[in-house]
């Protein structure tokens, strides 16, 4: 067992942990953060994306201890404290950019970092940024709306 | 049927209501199936077999027991209670290939599982399993893979519809075509899993389970258990994802819930990704065989048909015979014949078993069928629209050669139109200045017909059909009203169509409905979620038993208002008396006098606000339309770029264009896949060799163009309130047309390829032939 010290979702954690433990498995087994998904636990679907000191990162291409002394984000911190769903969530939801859902928080947590540089998004900008998440429910396009939409001011 | 006359309003049905479920989703509330956890539950993990073909010597797991947090390790011998799997089909001839859960004496294919190791957590399981030793010794593959099924086919059937042998004498043009349609993987985002938990004082099996079908799933597991249905519950939270792979009842869903029952604690299996590719939900593997007859001016007579599927080492559930079977009886598609005649099978194999995959047979046969077509148009001399314009059935209804009855489509309508949209005729002269620079441009049309909301009046492909689904509708003391579902919801938005239906009845909003699904504890029996049923089904289900509850609410009306019942009318969460604003009851209040009054309850008899009701549509609905794709091919690397996808879609009354539209837009992307990326490969002996999704190639969202869509509404005759079911339409449709896009822009060296995904060696390949 090791000791870590990681914040997660602007709580410091303290935690031992097996070295093998995946910092997905983490998340969604010891700290009961199940919407961060695993869908192929080798980094080719993003499902697991979270926000490793404000960038994505595979969940399921890290070990926990490599995330002693960092910030972690989930989506379970991607809405407002008051509840109010992220620019991002409100597009996706409005553009039915989600079917099962499952992908869902992989996607957003990949692609939040990118909305707040301020930038707008051009379509194929957008494909490029999502290209490593993979969604079998909804061919993308409604995904693609709703980032361009929500990219500009 | 038009029931809408039952409706207090049509507000929210029809509309782009926003989905309901999406905000649990969206914020990582909602659980899935794979994020169940219970208190002192333990991970199970799988030996499988290394080998395709061989028998089992030994299996020693004397070294897992000791390795830490190791609790069990599950053999043959253990599991030797549980009644072995079984396909249901029931037809002359079909011979059976039972599957013992975890069979002692021989394996049939790479991933097979041998045996189970149950640990702390799914880290100590497979610990344990990696130090089990298991010795197995090849076998000949001359060996039949089934006791009973020499030459491993174990089922086939050929049949004849009109003079077929004359017709081919007859014609001026016979065309014939050979392409094989490619193994593929269903590969749902969340894979499969399951928690068992048994509770001994109630003697009660829950399982939180992957499954399209609860109420089936919780039969089949009873059964392979010795258990009562009664004493079983399934459950499914929520479910990433499915596409007909979720259908059957595996071996591995039985290990955990035998291992549950023995541990007397809660056992949690996850399908791996790899696990999912090597021993999952494969689907699709066809080969196939056309030839047609054609008169002179280019009339299509007749066609011949030949399938074989290899449907792996067992046919489970009805998945293997649905993909043989539908394809040939979806040749004739919206072609006008005089003739056809089939000859199908399935054989089995040392590979992973096939389960359904959306667009199931109809994908194979719409594909080549298609493929055929524009071939004859070449070999004809004849534009290859021209030649469906002279070949397609005229919108209306149509009986097919056949003998199946579609109702009215807009067949000709969908086509032409998906024409203009691609601008067919500008895009022939741009495809042929292209040419002149070294370009290739194609585009490849395909119209399709889905029959859907299949019950008892008919099964798919010739297979004996039946069903039997209900609803459940009540309204509670605040007025509230609830409805539970046949069907299980896993991303098709059930939780927002069905509560649009219910608030039009009842004069609600959409956010007033509760809607349950996936429990067998508070839903009726129904059949699930499968072979784009659902839109038919709920409407009828829930049409018939909001009639009796709003019945029942109108009478407690009567009673309360002094008026007569033919006065009453639901407005705005109310019953009042129509032209009198001030005479209006809130439900909750009329719920509250159903509860309690008792000069209510007399003079209803049975007050019960909650009715059940069954339905099962008198025949399938046919939703139909058109996929039209253009492509630009390298002539350098075989590279295909795909410029535009044009759908033309028609499934009657639309519940919810959105949901349709989503409907079809993973649809067009999965056929995408079918037709460029997606292949499952075997080598020459047996091994996997696409077991990461590093090797097994998914559409990305740089994979696929914007997809364009525009609707057509012929409604329904036979669905509830004219509603035609959709989804697996456009997603069988879409690889024909963007094949033919390619061989298009590739022809005539398209004659070379026999074999699907065009991957960019083949093409490159085929343009290399002379």
């Amino acid at each position: 067992m090791t000791r870590v010290s990681i914040e997660v979702n602007g709580t410091v954690e303290e935690l031992d942990v097996p070295p093998r433990l995946l910092l997905a498995d983490l998340l969604r087994d010891r700290l009961g953060l199940t919407g961060t998904k695993i869908g192929c636990a080798m980094g080719a679907c993003g499902a697991c994306t979270v926000l490793l000191d404000g960038a994505p990162v595979r969940a399921c291409l890290m070990f926990s201890v490599q995330a002693n002394g960092r910030s972690v984000r989930t989506i379970e911190n991607l809405a407002n404290e008051a509840g109010e769903l992220h620019p991002l969530q409100r597009a996706l939801r409005e553009h039915h950019g989600l079917q099962c859902g499952y992908c869902t928080p992989g996607i957003l947590m990949a692609i939040a970092p990118l909305l707040e540089s301020g930038q707008p998004l051009e379509p194929d900008a957008v494909r490029e940024a999502i290209a490593g998440n993979l969604c079998r429910c909804t061919g993308y396009d409604t995904i693609v709306d709703a980032v361009v939409e929500a990219s500009r001011p | 049927m038009n029931d809408w006359p039952l409706y207090a309003q049509r507000r929210w049905a029809g509309k782009r209501v926003q989905r309901l479920e999406d905000p649990g989703m969206l914020t990582g509330a909602t659980t899935y199936v794979t994020d169940v956890r219970l208190p002192r539950m333990l991970e199970l993990a799988f030996i499988r077999s290394p080998a395709p073909n061989a028998r089992i010597v030994s299996i020693d797991d004397e070294g897992a027991r000791s390795v830490p947090g190791v609790r069990a390790v599950l053999g043959p011998e253990d599991l030797s209670h549980v009644h072995p799997t079984m396909d249901f089909v029931e037809l002359d001839g079909a011979l059976k290939t039972p599957r013992v859960t975890l069979p002692g004496d021989r394996v049939r294919y790479v991933g097979e599982p041998l045996a189970a190791v149950v640990g702390d957590d799914r880290y100590a399981a497979e610990d344990g399993a990696d130090a089990v030793i298991v010795a197995l010794e090849p076998l000949d593959d001359h060996e039949p893979i089934h006791d009973g099924i020499p030459g491993d086919r174990y089922f086939g059937q050929a049949a004849a519809y009109g003079d077929v042998d004359a017709t081919f004498a007859r014609a001026e043009h016979v065309v014939r075509r050979r392409l094989a349609f490619q193994r593929v993987v269903t590969s749902a985002i969340e894979t499969c899993g399951i928690v068992a938990d048994y509770d001994a004082a109630g003697e009660e099996l829950t399982c939180y389970l992957s499954t399209q079908m609860p109420h089936l799933a919780r039969a089949a597991l009873a059964e392979a258990l010795g258990l009562p249905v009664s004493h079983v519950r399934v459950i499914c939270p929520a479910m990433g994802g499915a596409f007909g792979g979720k259908e059957v009842m595996l071996p591995e869903y039985l290990c955990a819930a035998a291992a549950a029952i023995r541990l007397r604690r809660p056992v949690r299996w996850v399908e791996d990704r790899s696990e999912a590719l090597t021993a999952g939900a494969h689907g699709k593997e066809a080969g196939a065989e056309l030839e047609a007859a054609f008169d002179g001016d280019g009339r299509l007579r007749a066609i011949r048909s030949r399938f074989v599927s290899d449907t792996g080492a067992y046919s489970s559930g009805i998945g293997a015979y649905v993909e043989f079977m539908v394809a040939a009886f979806t040749v004739p598609g919206l072609y006008r014949l005089d003739g056809y005649a089939y000859d199908t099978g399935g054989i089995v194999s040392h590979k992973a078993p096939l389960s359904p995959f959306r667009g199931v047979g109809m994908t194979t046969s719409q594909t080549v069928r298609e493929v055929l077509v524009d071939d004859a148009a070449r070999a004809l001399g004849i534009d290859r629209m021209e030649l469906r314009r002279r070949n397609l059935v005229a919108d209306g209804p149509w009986q097919t050669v056949l003998g199946e009855h579609y109702e009215p489509g807009s067949w000709r309508t969908a086509f032409e139109r998906a024409l203009e949209l691609i601008d067919y005729e500008s895009f022939l002269e741009r495809q042929a200045a292209a040419r002149t620079d070294g370009r290739l441009l194609g585009v490849g049309v395909s119209p399709f017909v889905e029959a859907a909301g299949l019950g008892s009046a008919g099964g798919a492909g010739g297979l004996p059909g039946t069903s039997h689904d209900n609803a459940t509708v009540s309204i509670d003391l605040s007025g509230r009203i609830t409805v539970a579902l046949p069907t299980f919801s896993h991303g098709q938005g059930h939780r927002t169509t069905a509560a649009q239906l219910v608030a039009d009845m009842f004069a609600v909003a959409p956010e007033d409905v509760r809607v349950l699904d996936g429990d067998t504890a508070r839903t009726p029996f129904g059949m699930g979620t499968f072979g784009s049923r659902s839109g038919v089904f709920i409407a009828g289900t829930v049409s018939g038993a909001g009639r009796i509850v709003r019945d029942k609410l109108l009478r407690v009306a009567e009673v309360l208002l002094e008026a007569a019942y033919e006065d009453l009318e639901l407005v705005d969460g109310t019953v009042g008396v129509r032209g009198a604003p001030s005479r209006r009851i809130p439900l909750a209040a009329l719920s509250g006098a159903a509860h309690f009054a008792p000069h209510v309850r007399a003079e209803l008899g049975d007050p019960t606000l909650t009715a059940t009701a069954f339905f099962d549509p008198p025949r399938p609905t046919h939703s139909n339309g058109t996929i039209a794709a253009v492509v630009e091919v390298d002539p350098g690397t075989g590279g295909v770029k795909i410029e535009r996808i044009v759908v033309v879609e028609d499934c009657g009354t639309m519940l919810n264009p959105t949901i349709v539209e989503g409907q079809i837009r993973g649809g067009v992307a999965q056929g995408v896949g079918l037709a460029l990326l997606e292949r499952y490969v075997y080598d020459g002996a047996g091994q996997p060799q696409t077991t990461t999704l590093a090797e097994y190639l998914l559409p990305r969202a740089t994979d696929l163009p914007t997809i364009e869509i525009e609707h057509l509404e012929t409604p329904s005759e036979n669905g509830t309130a004219g509603i035609k079911g959709m989804a697996e339409g456009p997603a069988s449709a879409t690889p024909a047309a963007v094949v033919c896009a390619v061989f298009d822009a590739i022809a005539p060296h398209s004659d070379a390829i026999h074999e699907l995904p065009l991957r960019p060696e083949t093409i490159a390949a085929a343009l290399a032939t002379p």
